[in-house]
C-alpha cells in the first residue's frame, strides 16, 4: 500500500536544516552540539514513526519535483530503504555523542559538524531515494560532503588523500550516471519501486554494459576490490569520520547501491537468466579474502580496521550476488551488523587515540588495564567480525553459508570459513595483547576515557550482542530485511 | 495597436535605432546613456516577449518587408528558435544594468555612451540573426554582431585587450568569408536567398560537389564564430579580456550564433534532403565531444576566474555541437535547450565574476580564497551557476545534458554518452576547485573575506539569473516541450 507522506523527505531535510544553523550559529559550541544532537534525535524519531507503518508493509512516498515525465526527485521508504535509513539515522545520534566529546580540541569545529549533518542527510537521501536520478544526486551529495571531512586536517597527507578519494569515488558517480542515462533509454522509467524494470529485451549486450557500469560505478565506494585505493588513505580523517563515514555512510551507500541495481533495477529473474553476477560473487569472494590477507599485516590501527571493513563489505556483495532468498537476508542484515560492529571498533581506536596517543597494534600491549571497558567492546566486537555464535556477526555468516547452499555453490560457505579465520587472526592478537601482556616496568591502573567517548562505544558493543543472540532487536527489525527479501523474490 | 503587424520588424528596428542615436542623446554623459540603453533594452525584451507566446500559441510566423513576398522581398521568420531572441534581450538588458556602475570604474568617460551603443548594436545583430529568414541577411547581422563584438574586446583601450581584439579580428574576419562564399555559392547552385526557398529549391538535380563546399565552409566558418575546437583559440583571450557584462553578452550569446548558424543550415538542408550528412554529422559529433574534454582540461589549469570560464564555454558549446552531430530527436531537443540555457547560466557566471572582480581588483583563484565569505550573494549566484553548469539536478544545465545523452544512446552511439558524462566530471572538477577557494580555503588577502557585496544594480542582474537557473531546471519541461515541435520538423524529411 502506498501513501504520499512528507516524512521520507523530511528526514534528510532534518539533517539539511541541521547543517544550515551549524553553519549559521556553529561558533559557540552550545549551539553547535545542541543543533547537532537535537537534529540527530528528532531525524531518528521521524524515521521511527515511520517505522510501525513499514512493519504492516505501508510505503511512504513523497515526490518532490518531476522536470518531465518519468524524471524527477521523489522519495519512497520501502522495507530495504527503511533498513538502511534506521542504521544511519540510529548511528548518527551515537557518532554524534562520541564526536562532540573527541573534537574538542579540534579546529574548524564549524566545517566538520555542518558536513558531518549534509553527509548524514545525504545518507538518508540514499537510503529513501525512489528512484536512479535521486540516488545519484544524493550519492553524489555524499562524495562532495566527506571531503571537507576527509581533509579536516589539512596536512599534506590529508590533502593527498583527500585527492585520491575524489578521483575514485566521482568517477564512479560518472558511471552512475552513465548508468542512470542507460537504464532511462532501455526501459523508459528509472524508478527503484518495482522488483526489477529491465527486461531481456534490452539486449544482452546494453544490458551488460549496464550492469558493468552501474556495479563499478556503486563499486568504488562499496570498496570492492581493485577499487578499494581510496578507502585505507581516508583513514587519515578524524575518527568520528571513519567511523560513521567509512564504516557506515560512504561505504554503505555504495553496498546499498549495489542491493538497489541487483534487486530493483535488473531483478533476481533477469539476473539469474543472464548469470551476471557469477563473475561479480567470484570478485566479492576474492576481496574477502585478499583484503583480510593484507589486513593481517597492517600495523597501523586503523589502516587494519580499513582493509577489514573492505572485506566486511563484500560480504555483502557476495550475498547479494548469490540470487538466493538467505543470500538476500545475509546481506541486508550485513548492513546493520558490519556497521555496529566496525564502528564500536572505530571508536575504540578513536578513545585510544584521545586518550594514550597510540595509533599502532603493537603499542597496544596492556592497554586492557588501563581501559578494561573500551577494551571489553572491542573484544566483543572481534568476536562479531570472527562470527562466533551470539555476536552479530554469526548472523550474516550463517545465512551467507545457507545462500551459498541454496544455490548450489558450496564454495562460498568455505570462503565464509577461511574468511572467519583470518578475522581471528587479525583481531585475536589484539584482544591477547590487550589483557594478557603487560608494558614492561609501567605499573597500571584503570584509566578510561570521558563518558561522551566510552557510551557510545559500550552501547554499540551492546547493540552487537543483541543483534547475535535475537533477531528481532527493538529498533533494528529483522523482519524489515524479511519483508525486502519478500519483495524482491516474489514471495 | 497600429504597430502591431510591423511588430516582427520592431525587435530589430527599435534596438538598432536605438543604439546608433545613442552618443547623440546622451551628449558625452555616461549616465544618461545608461539610463537611455536600460529603456531601450526593456522595450526591446517587451517585444520579444510578445512574439515568443505569439509563437508558442500559432506556431511560426513570417514578416514580408514593403509587403513584398518572399522569395522576392526580405522575410523576417519567427520560429521556435527565434524565441532565443528574448533571451538576448534579457540578457542584453541585464548586461546594461549591470553596466552601469560597472562601466563608471572600468571605462573612462568619454567612452562610456559608445560603449553602450556598441553593446545594443550587437545585441540588434544578434536578434536580427536569430529573427531573419533571409541568407545574406544572416551575413549582415553576423557582421553586425561581429565588428561590433570586436570593438567591445578592445573597448577597455588596454593593451592586452586590443590584442585579443585583434586575433577575434582575424579569425572572425576568416570565418565570415567562408561563410559568405558559402551563402554565395548557394545562390549560384538555386538563385534565391530565401531560406524556405533555397531549401526548396536544392532538389536531386542541383550538382552534389558545389554544394558540399558550400555547406563545408559554412561550417567551417561558423565552427569559427562557435569556438569548437580547435578553432577557439580566439575566444578565451577575448572572453576575458573584455569587460565582464560584455563577457556574458559574448560567451552567453555570440558563441551561439555560430551554433545558431548552424542549426539555420540544418533546417535548410534536412528539408531538402538531397545530400548524406553523415560525414559531417560524424565531424561535428567528433569536434563536439574533443571539445568538451579539451576546454574542460585546459579550464582546469587556469588561475584567473574569467579565463577558466571562458575555457568552459568551450566545453558548453561542445555538448550543443556534439548534440546537433548526433541528430537524434532527444539530442537536438537537448542541444537546443542548452542554447537557451547556458546562456543564462553562463551570463550568471560572468556576471558574478564581474561583481567580484569590480569589488576586490583581484581575478586568480588565488588572490580571491575566501571571497565567499565576503560577498555572500554573489558567492552564492556563482555556487548555483556552477552547479548548473556542471548539470547537477535540479538546476538547468541537467535536463539538457540528460537529453543530449540520452539521444547518444538513442542514435546507437553510447561512445559519446560516455564522453559526455565524463567531460561533466571533469567540468565538475574545476568547479570545485573555484568553490573551494572561494569558501573553504585560507585567504591570501585578508579583506577579501569582509569585502561587502556588490552595489544592487549589480546583484540584482546576477541574481535573477541565478534564479533562472534554477527555475529553468525545475520547470524544465516548458522549454523542452517549446522546441520540441521544431525539432520535430526539422527531422521529418530525414529518412520519411
Amino acid at each position: 500500500m502506498e501513501v504520499t507522506d512528507i516524512r521520507p523527505m523530511l528526514a534528510p531535510m532534518i539533517s539539511f536544516a541541521c547543517a544550515g544553523l551549524v553553519f549559521l550559529m556553529g561558533k559557540k559550541p552550545f549551539w553547535r552540539n545542541f543543533w547537532s544532537l537535537s537534529a540527530a534525535s528528532l531525524k531518528l524519531l521521524v524515521v521511527f514513526t515511520m517505522l510501525p507503518g513499514a512493519l504492516k508493509g505501508t510505503v511512504y512516498v513523497f515526490r518532490l519535483v518531476e522536470f518531465t515525465p518519468g524524471i524527477g526527485l521523489a522519495f519512497r521508504t520501502d522495507a530495504l530503504g527503511m533498513f538502511f535509513g534506521i542504521v544511519s539515522s540510529m548511528l548518527w545520534v551515537f557518532t554524534t555523542i562520541y564526536a562532540i566529546g573527541y573534537m574538542e580540541p579540534e579546529h574548524a569545529q564549524v566545517r566538520f559538524f555542518g558536513f558531518f549533518a549534509l553527509c548524514v542527510s545525504a545518507t538518508v537521501g540514499i537510503a529513501f531515494a525512489e528512484n536512479l536520478l535521486t540516488l545519484f544526486l544524493f550519492y553524489e551529495t555524499l562524495t562532495i560532503c566527506t571531503y571537507p571531512l576527509v581533509i579536516h586536517e589539512e596536512t599534506p597527507e590529508a590533502m593527498k588523500a583527500g585527492r585520491k578519494y575524489l578521483i575514485y569515488t566521482l568517477t564512479g558517480g560518472a558511471f552512475v550516471l552513465l548508468g542512470t542515462v542507460l537504464t532511462y533509454q532501455l526501459c523508459g522509467t528509472i524508478t527503484l519501486s518495482k522488483p526489477g524494470i529491465l527486461s531481456l529485451s534490452a539486449g544482452p549486450a546494453a544490458l551488460t554494459w549496464l550492469f558493468v557500469s552501474l556495479i563499478a560505478g556503486f563499486g568504488v565506494k562499496a570498496a570492492i576490490m581493485p577499487l578499494h585505493g581510496w578507502l585505507p588513505s581516508a583513514m587519515v580523517a578524524p575518527t568520528p569520520v571513519s567511523a560513521l563515514l567509512h564504516a557506515v555512510a560512504v561505504v554503505k551507500a555504495g553496498a546499498f547501491g549495489i542491493l538497489r541495481v541487483v534487486y530493483n533495477v535488473f531483478g533476481v529473474e533477469l539476473l539469474r537468466q543472464m548469470h551476471l553476477t557469477t563473475w561479480l560473487a567470484y570478485l566479492a569472494a576474492f576481496t574477502i579474502i585478499a583484503a583480510s590477507f593484507i589486513a593481517l599485516f597492517q600495523d597501523n590501527f586503523k589502516r587494519r580496521l580499513a582493509y577489514s571493513t573492505v572485506s566486511q563489505l563484500s560480504y555483502i556483495i557476495l550475498g547479494a550476488s548469490l540470487l538466493t532468498p538467505w543470500g538476500a537476508t545475509a546481506a541486508i542484515v550485513h548492513i546493520a551488523n558490519q556497521a555496529f560492529s566496525k564502528i564500536t571498533m572505530f571508536f575504540v581506536a578513536g578513545a585510544i587515540q584521545r586518550k594514550t596517543g597510540k595509533t599502532c597494534v603493537h603499542e597496544l600491549a596492556g592497554i586492557g588495564y588501563q581501559m578494561p571497558y573500551t577494551m571489553g567492546a572491542f573484544t566483543v566486537a572481534a568476536l562479531s567480525f570472527v562470527g562466533v555464535p551470539l555476536f552479530a556477526g554469526f548472523v550474516s555468516k550463517w545465512y551467507l553459508s545457507l545462500g551459498a547452499l541454496q544455490s548450489g555453490q558450496w564454495w562460498f560457505a568455505l570462503v565464509m570459513i577461511v574468511s572467519s579465520l583470518l578475522n581471528a587472526g587479525y583481531w585475536f592478537p589484539i584482544v591477547y595483547l590487550a589483557f594478557f601482556k603487560s608494558p614492561p616496568g609501567a605499573r597500571l591502573r584503570i584509566d578510561e576515557a570521558p563518558w561522551t567517548l566510552l557510551a557510545p562505544t559500550l552501547i554499540c558493543a551492546a547493540y552487537v550482542i543483541m543483534l547475535g543472540t535475537t533477531v528481532d532487536v527493538p529498533a533494528m527489525p529483522f523482519s524489515l530485511a524479511r519483508a525486502a527479501v519478500q519483495f524482491v523474490f516474489g514471495m | 495597436m497600429l504597430l502591431w503587424p510591423h511588430w516582427l520588424a520592431l525587435v530589430v528596428v527599435v534596438p538598432l535605432a536605438g543604439s546608433v542615436v545613442t552618443p547623440a542623446v546622451a551628449r558625452g554623459s555616461g549616465r544618461v546613456a545608461g539610463r537611455w540603453a536600460i529603456g531601450v533594452m526593456t522595450v526591446t525584451f517587451a517585444i520579444a516577449i510578445t512574439l515568443v507566446l505569439r509563437v508558442a500559441q500559432t506556431g511560426p510566423f513570417s514578416y514580408w518587408f514593403g509587403g513584398w513576398e518572399p522569395p522576392y522581398g526580405i522575410e523576417f521568420r519567427f520560429d521556435e528558435f527565434s524565441a532565443f531572441s528574448a533571451v538576448i534581450a534579457f540578457i542584453g538588458l541585464l548586461a546594461v544594468i549591470f553596466s552601469q556602475r560597472y562601466a563608471e570604474q572600468a571605462l573612462s568617460p568619454k567612452r562610456i555612451p559608445y560603449y553602450y551603443c556598441l553593446l545594443m548594436l550587437n545585441l540588434t545583430g544578434m536578434i536580427g540573426f536569430t529573427v531573419t529568414g533571409d541568407l545574406f541577411n544572416t551575413y549582415v547581422f553576423m557582421e553586425i554582431l561581429s565588428l561590433s563584438g570586436y570593438a567591445l574586446v578592445a573597448v577597455s583601450g588596454e593593451k592586452t585587450a586590443e590584442m585579443a581584439a585583434f586575433k577575434y579580428l582575424v579569425l572572425g574576419a576568416v570565418s565570415s568569408l567562408f561563410v559568405l562564399l558559402s551563402i554565395g555559392m548557394l545562390y549560384a547552385l538555386t538563385g534565391s536567398l530565401n531560406m524556405a526557398d533555397v531549401s526548396a529549391r536544392l532538389t536531386a538535380g542541383v550538382p552534389k560537389l558545389p554544394l558540399i563546399v558550400a555547406l563545408a565552409a559554412m561550417t567551417l566558418g561558423y565552427m569559427v564564430k562557435a569556438a569548437v575546437f580547435p578553432l577557439h583559440i580566439w575566444l578565451p583571450d577575448a572572453h576575458a579580456i573584455a569587460p565582464s557584462p560584455v563577457s556574458a553578452v559574448l560567451s552567453g550569446l555570440v558563441v551561439k550564433m555560430g551554433v545558431f548558424g548552424m542549426l539555420r543550415m540544418y533546417q535548410i538542408v534536412y528539408r531538402a534532403d538531397v545530400v548524406d550528412l553523415s560525414v559531417l554529422n560524424t565531424v561535428l559529433v567528433w569536434l563536439g565531444a574533443i571539445s568538451i574534454v579539451m576546454g574542460a582540461f585546459f579550464a582546469i589549469f587556469q588561475d584567473d576566474i574569467k579565463m577558466m570560464l571562458a575555457y568552459s564555454t568551450i566545453s558548453n558549446v561542445g555538448y550543443i555541437v556534439m548534440g546537433l552531430g548526433l541528430a537524434s530527436q532527444y539530442s537536438l531537443i537537448g542541444a537546443s535547450v542548452h542554447v537557451f540555457n547556458h546562456a543564462l547560466i553562463k551570463s550568471t557566471l560572468f556576471l558574478a565574476a564581474g561583481a567580484i572582480i569590480h569589488r576586490t581588483g583581484y581575478r586568480t583563484l588565488t588572490d580571491l580564497r575566501g571571497v565567499g565569505h565576503g560577498m555572500p550573494l554573489t558567492g552564492g549566484a556563482m555556487a548555483i551557476g556552477a552547479i548548473s553548469i556542471v548539470g547537477i539536478p535540479p538546476t538547468a544545465g541537467f535536463l539538457c545534458k540528460w537529453y543530449i545523452a540520452l539521444g547518444a544512446f538513442q542514435a546507437g552511439r553510447p561512445f559519446f554518452g560516455f564522453a559526455l558524462v565524463f567531460g561533466a566530471l571533469f567540468i565538475f572538477i574545476y568547479y570545485i576547485r573555484m568553490v573551494n577557494a572561494f569558501y573553504f580555503q585560507e585567504p591570501v588577502h585578508p579583506e577579501v573575506a569582509r569585502i561587502g557585496e556588490a552595489p544592487v544594480s549589480m546583484l540584482a542582474p546576477m541574481l535573477i539569473l541565478a534564479a533562472l537557473c534554477l527555475v529553468m531546471g525545475i520547470l524544465g519541461r516548458i522549454p523542452l516541450s517549446f522546441i520540441e515541435p521544431a525539432v520535430t520538423r526539422m527531422l521529418a524529411t530525414i529518412g520519411g
